[in-house]
């Protein structure tokens, strides 16, 4: 019994690291340039797709997947910051000024782009493959099993939320991103040079874009081309419901909606068990009812009158 | 100032004009409709038909769209919810007993009866109206962001429920049987019945209340404007256009499954009504247009193509792509989308106001979307 | 020609009045506001004076339900109206400008003020009536037309006025309408305000840091300094009080001498 509780309580834990760090992802972006990306999700995917040849074979062989793990970590992260990057550049930089609605369609644009790129490489069958597969292998902690790779997700997860902090706290550029957050136009009239926080945003998410890929790939051990959708549906709404334009909102919404769907899953008797994505949608409903800013409400998006 | 068009004498010729003038942007895009039905009816292309009435569908919808987005200003993105509702309630109310019984598994008023398919069409489109203004009371006190996110919410619940919902929807599976019976002229029917409630709408002091808000809701509240009650309006009547959409849709294919009210369509109806422009009923209208005829053309090349003696074919995701490029080529350059929040211009000239029986009209070098 | 208001069934009477009785705003252990009691009258140019921060316009945003004070009443005609929502409060009859103007931007001038008078409860065809009524009598129905992001700086600010007495309100509240004009457009300005009154038969509350303004304009002047209440009176009173010009006229160089 403690065992099953303690069980889901760290399935839970390692979801909501996942949905934690695609949600900072999106939060970073949100924050400097009031844009919500959809397609950080595909940035996810196309990290995943990374591992492996561009092929559109069934069976799939492994490229940068079969390189020495710091290498392989090394290299899907640097592919995920370019492509972050060039994602900014090409598309998002002229868009800069534009409405809100504009800047997310160009994300929806984007990800439907980078969707059927890979679909047209890779073609659109689910490839399975095995990357780290030691890792699925339960540890025996006291008398319980957990997998290695939760524990790896939940202490990867933390130490990037630590640095992550130490960044936005203590570094120059770290400091100047926290004030382009607050408001843009005051920090670029103090000297804070747009272009560059921006592209530190997205170079940022594109690295935690690369974790969660990986991380995602060792626990699923499938790719497809739509695998980053559920991702970011959840993490956009994790942001929202943790508060947007805060980060550890993000942070803490991306655990509320990972063990929310764990908890669900695992207390629901089984004939309402798959409408649980369903009771995880109207929990989030209810928690915008009752705070509509989100848990962490942050000033700097509230109007003064 | 207005004084010398007051002197002009009020006949009814003077009358008439001013009432075309008032409903030039309705008319104008009535007749686009109906010109292009004409034209494919002459040359009795099948498939052409099916592909316009399928571009009628979407106009109802995206019109249903820019009702509340283009006023209010709050990006939704739960809509297609609506239309989900719409087209399996015209199932319920339309399939023969005889059909029903092999897929669904329907209480005995709807399992054993077959109801008139126009007054279940206005019904199956009451229904999702319904739904939004309940779900609407709560959540359009919410702010811009949090609405959007909670009318996703609202989907996702149905697009979850809906899928599992084996008795009444068939679940995951394609729903098949629901009697067919939209052309391409009960789509341009329903196309311009939508025009003009929009328009009207727009027109009314509810439009122009709602426009207030999605400039600047602490300027509005001041002025005396309840914002929830105001946007809640919009709301409803632009679900009631989505769940005719859904029941067009239904009765357009003769099937239904609820994978397709999903992502796929959000996306599509967003980006036709933003590439248009979202601020104005023609903008609407145009993204519908421009987005169908891009599709077309990319399916047609995707398909195949000759060049010089050699087809080309290009791999599955190709039209996907191209259209997400040419969004983002758009948008660069016309970020306020194509019309820019204006209506269809008024050719023939002339000064700044005609009264005509009891609404005004204005014409200034720009006309915003709100004349 | 007079405008009788007919919004709520509540006519414009001459004895009408806006009272805030001990209002305090506490921002989480500051007072923002402490104590201030202000009681205006129908017809009545009153003026809100004080130096920056000192709570002005958190005092508006009460009166006008932006703001719910931690403690207090506002009556308006002897109603109690504490706590009320703003839209309730701008039906009643309660019209503000703001700092920032706020104008609807992708509208035309004559429609942000139609929706202003739409907000009271017109219809649609009285309301662009009035619209224009209003314009015309602020000599701005050539730019009624265009779009108000279209307009300079000084004409948004009137826009603004205008939209407010779209509203047909008992009490008008403006909030430093005068700043950032030229000497010339604060001479049309002290005009516009000084026949308000009359013309809508309504109270005008106006903030200012103009000194010329004020004097210029108001009938009675109530000063605050750091959410306090330091003196009430006519203009000369308020000129020569000692108080008011150590707190505040002192430090601030020739605009005090009006």
């Amino acid at each position: 019994m403690l065992q099953t509780i303690i069980q889901n309580a760290v399935d839970a834990i390692s979801l909501g690291s996942l949905f934690a760090l695609t949600a900072l992802g999106i939060g970073l972006i949100f924050g400097v340039m009031r844009l919500i990306n959809f397609a950080h999700g595909d940035f996810i995917m196309v990290g995943a797709y990374a591992l492996i040849v561009p092929s559109a074979a069934d069976a799939a062989m492994m490229f940068i997947g079969a390189w020495p793990a710091p290498i392989l970590v090394i290299s899907i992260i640097s592919v995920l910051i370019v492509v972050a990057l060039a994602s900014e550049r090409v598309a998002f930089r002229p868009l800069r000024t534009a409405d809100p609605s504009i800047l997310l369609i160009t994300s929806f644009a984007l990800s439907f782009f980078l969707q059927n790129l890979v679909l047209m490489v890779y073609s659109g069958r689910p490839k399975g493959i095995p990357l780290w597969p030691n890792l699925i292998k339960p540890v025996l902690v006291g008398e319980i099993r957990i997998p290695q790779l939760h524990i790896i997700t939940i202490s990867v997860t933390l130490g990037l939320l630590i640095l992550l902090v130490l960044f936005l706290k203590r570094t120059a550029i770290g400091i100047q991103m926290r004030a382009a957050s607050e408001d843009f136009r005051m920090a670029q009239l103090l000297g804070v040079r747009g272009n560059r926080v921006i592209a530190v945003a997205f170079a940022i998410s594109g690295l935690l874009a690369a974790v969660v890929a990986l991380l995602f790939v060792a626990q699923t051990g499938t790719l497809s081309y739509k695998m980053g959708v559920p991702l970011v549906l959840f993490a956009f709404v994790a942001t929202v419901v943790g508060g947007m334009g805060s980060l550890s909102g993000a942070v803490l919404g991306g655990f509320v909606v990972g063990i929310a769907s764990v908890l669900f899953q695992a207390i629901l008797p089984a004939d309402m068990r798959l409408n649980d994505d369903a009771w995880v949608f109207g929990l989030i409903l209810l928690i915008l009812l009752v705070r509509p800013t989100g848990l962490v409400a942050v000033k700097a998006l509230q109007e003064r009158v | 100032m207005s004084d010398a068009a007051m002197d002009r004498p009020d006949t009814a010729a003077v009358r008439m004009v001013a009432v075309v003038r008032f409903f030039w942007t309705p008319i104008v895009l009535a007749l686009f409709g109906l010109a292009a039905v004409v034209i494919v009816w002459a040359s009795g292309d099948g498939v052409l038909a099916r592909t316009i009435t399928d571009a009628l569908i979407r106009t109802v919808l995206v019109i249903g769209l820019y009702i509340f987005i283009g006023n209010s200003g709050v990006l939704a993105f739960g809509h297609i919810a609506f239309m989900l509702i719409g087209g399996y309630a015209a199932a319920w109310f339309t399939m023969s007993p005889f059909k029903k019984s092999f897929a669904l598994d329907l209480p005995p008023i709807l399992a054993n009866n077959e109801f008139p398919l126009f007054p279940s069409a206005v019904v199956a489109g009451l229904l999702p109206a319904l739904v939004a203004a309940i779900v609407g009371i709560p959540i359009m006190r919410l702010s811009g962001i949090a609405a959007s996110i909670a009318t996703f919410a609202v989907l996702a619940i149905f697009y979850t429920v809906y899928s599992n919902w084996d008795s009444w929807t068939f679940g995951a599976s394609t729903l098949v049987g629901i009697p067919i019976y939209v052309n391409m002229w009960i789509a341009l029917a329903w196309a311009v019945f939508a025009m003009f409630v929009a328009y009207i709408y727009q027109q009314t002091k509810f439009g122009l209340a709602l426009r207030a808000t999605r400039e600047d809701p602490i300027a509005a509240r001041a002025a005396g404007i309840n914002i929830p009650v105001q946007r809640l309006i919009a709301f409803v009547v632009s679900a009631f256009f989505m769940g005719i959409a859904g029941v067009l849709q239904a009765h357009f294919l003769g099937s239904l499954i609820v994978n397709g009210f999903w992502l796929g369509i959000t996306f599509l109806s967003l980006a036709m009504l933003i590439i248009g422009g979202q601020r104005s009923l023609t903008g609407a209208v145009v993204g519908v247009t421009m987005v169908s005829t891009i599709v077309e053309l990319l399916r047609q090349v995707e398909a195949g193509v000759e060049v010089a003696g050699v087809i080309f074919e290009l791999p599955g995701g190709f039209q996907e792509l191209g259209l997400a490029v040419l969004m983002i080529v758009i948008l660069i350059y016309r970020p306020a989308g194509i019309m820019g929040g204006l209506e269809v211009p008024w050719p023939f000239g002339g000064n700044r106001r005609v009264l005509a029986g009891g609404f005004t009209i204005v014409h200034a070098e720009r006309t915003p979307a709100s004349e | 020609m007079a405008q009788t208001a007919l919004q709520s069934g509540v006519a414009n009477t001459p004895d009408d009045t806006l009272e805030a009785f001990d209002i305090s705003v506490h921002f989480e252990g500051l007072a923002a506001i402490d104590n201030v009691t202000i009681a205006m009258k129908n017809k009545e140019v009153f003026g809100l004076i004080g130096p920056n921060g000192a709570g002005k316009t958190t005092l508006v945003n009460v009166l006008t339900g932006f703001q719910k004070p931690t403690q207090g009443r506002v009556v308006l005609g002897g109603k109690d109206i504490t706590g009320w929502a703003p839209h309730k409060l701008g039906r009643g009859g309660l019209a503000r400008t703001f700092q920032a103007v706020r104008l609807f931007r992708d509208l035309p001038v004559v429609e942000n003020l139609e929706v202003a008078a739409v907000g009271t409860g017109l219809g649609r065809r009285e309301a662009s009536k009035r619209a224009l009524d209003i314009l015309k009598w602020m000599n701005f129905e050539q730019k009624a037309f265009d779009q108000a992001d279209t307009l300079p700086y000084g004409e948004e600010r009137r826009v603004g006025i205008g939209r407010a007495l779209a509203m047909s309100p008992r009490f008008l509240l403006l909030d430093e309408p005068a700043a950032g004009l030229s000497d010339a457009e604060c001479d049309e300005l002290m005009g516009v305000i000084s026949r308000i009154p009359d013309r809508f038969e309504c109270g005008v509350l106006l903030i200012e840091h103009n000194m010329r303004v004020i004097m210029g304009v108001c009938h009675r002047i109530h000063v605050i300094d750091s959410g306090k209440t330091i003196a009430e009176g006519t203009p000369d009173e308020i000129q020569a009080n000692p108080e008011v010009i150590r707190a505040y006229l002192g430090s601030k160089s020739e605009e005090s001498r009006a």
